[in-house]
């Protein structure tokens, strides 16, 4: 009778709709806020070794995605000022507002990749907006709860996200495979390792082309030998990421 | 059993694995070590309690996943370990460490395989690689983890072991 009590519990549980029980899951983070960025922090520390092997560190990539980012967008402001010959050219991120955030858990192993940020002080935050950290775009928000200023961020690499992306100019779909890397499949051309992956730009959510990762590996499709699958890293180190900030375009002032 | 310590080291462990642990690369499950213990050092209904009350507990935390299947899955093999613990006795360290793997495959898969049966989410291609995994992780050091689990609760480990020699 216990057991049948239960697993009705349970299943109660199971099929109420994810949008009001994922607010519990986001309150205990809240609730336990201290002791678990205090336990983010001390991993922190455990893996600042692995730095010390060549890897260009936190600053670095920092500095070579905010490059990336800024070629990327002379880019397309030059090709957008080709196509407006003589007429007026608004500045792409015009309008556009910035939630900074701090990340309270992170969850960057294993398939299902994902952060929980703490947003006070801001309004505006709702599914779908793009997420950057490290001047590169790491996720998307995937769930608010604004009575607590907490929201969780999709991360790229969880075997559930798609994202739009350009890669050497060639417009596709990047999914997530857990483990923190992303594939893109089935390209027709070849590229480069280290090649940049930029998220493209969406209307209403980004309005300019961010880059979110480098090709790690590029191999030949089993199926289909003249197409190529591309293993993408995020740009950043998200295991390290302490702060995050959400683009909110046109914000409701 | 001690219920209110039963509470505070579920929810030490809880925080720990969503905290500390959320960014090892290999991590076991500790939440998972308790289901089995408690399935192996507790009488059936305690077993059936604490199995619902970690997987509830790793509902919590198991988000991007749903809250639901864990508690499912926990309750249905932690009471399931306990009606065979009751046949077959799980004692010795490594009947313990198998239990704990072949418990931390079921629940993981179980799990993933309700979300994406009912629920409709996508399955992961690596999951049960990775399932596996942390069920191994968790086997390794889950029966080094019994005795200072059985000291926080006020549980005595050798109790079994005395009745079973008489």
């Amino acid at each position: 009778m216990l057991f049948t009590w239960l697993m009705l519990t349970g299943c109660i549980l199971f099929f109420t709709p994810q949008g009001l029980t994922g607010k519990f899951q986001l309150a205990f983070v809240d609730i336990f806020r201290w002791p678990l960025s205090l336990g983010g922090n001390v991993a922190l520390t455990a893996r600042t070794h692995k730095s010390f092997d060549g890897a260009p560190g936190g600053d670095e990539a920092h500095l070579r995605n905010y490059i990336a980012n800024l070629e990327q967008t002379l880019s397309q402001q030059s090709k957008k000022l080709r196509e407006l010959y003589g007429l007026y050219n608004t500045d792409i991120w015009e309008g556009a507002d910035w939630a900074l955030a701090g990340v309270i858990t992170r969850t960057v192993e294993g398939p299902r990749n994902e952060l929980t940020i703490d947003y006070r002080k801001k309004k505006g935050l709702v599914k779908g907006q793009y997420v950057l950290g490290g001047e590169s775009v790491i996720g998307t928000i995937s769930d608010v709860f604004p009575q607590l200023h907490t929201a969780r961020v999709k991360l790229i690499t969880d075997a559930t996200s798609q994202i739009p992306v350009e890669l050497a100019g060639v417009p596709t779909i990047m999914k997530g495979s857990g483990g923190n890397f992303a594939v893109i499949e089935t390209l027709k051309k070849k590229v480069d390792v280290g090649e940049k992956v930029f998220a493209r730009r969406k209307a209403g959510l980004m309005d300019a082309s961010i880059i979110a990762g480098r090709v790690a590996r590029c191999e030949r499709n089993h199926k289909t030998a003249s197409t190529w699958d591309i293993t993408v890293e995020p740009a950043c180190d998200i295991a390290a990421l302490e702060d995050v900030a959400v683009i909110i375009m046109n914000p409701k002032t | 059993m001690r219920w209110l310590r039963f509470a505070v080291l579920i929810l030490v462990v809880a925080i720990l694995q969503k905290g500390v642990l959320a960014r090892w690369d290999h991590k076991p499950d500790l939440l998972l070590i308790l289901l089995v213990f408690f399935a192996v050092y507790s009488n059936t209904s305690e077993a059936i309690i604490s199995s619902f009350t970690i997987g509830f507990a790793a509902d919590l935390i198991g988000s991007p996943l749903p809250m639901g299947p864990h508690m499912i899955s926990f309750g249905l093999f932690g009471t399931l370990l306990a009606y065979v613990h009751r046949v077959v006795a799980i004692r010795r360290m490594p009947y313990q460490a198998l239990a704990i793997l072949i418990t931390g495959f079921l629940t993981g898969a179980l799990a993933h395989l309700l979300v994406f049966l009912i629920k409709r989410e996508p399955m992961p291609e690596n999951v049960f690689t990775a399932i596996f995994l942390t069920s191994l992780f968790s086997s390794l050091v889950g029966p080094l983890l019994f005795p200072p689990a059985a000291w926080s609760v006020g549980i005595e480990m050798n109790r079994f072991q005395r009745r079973s020699r008489r």
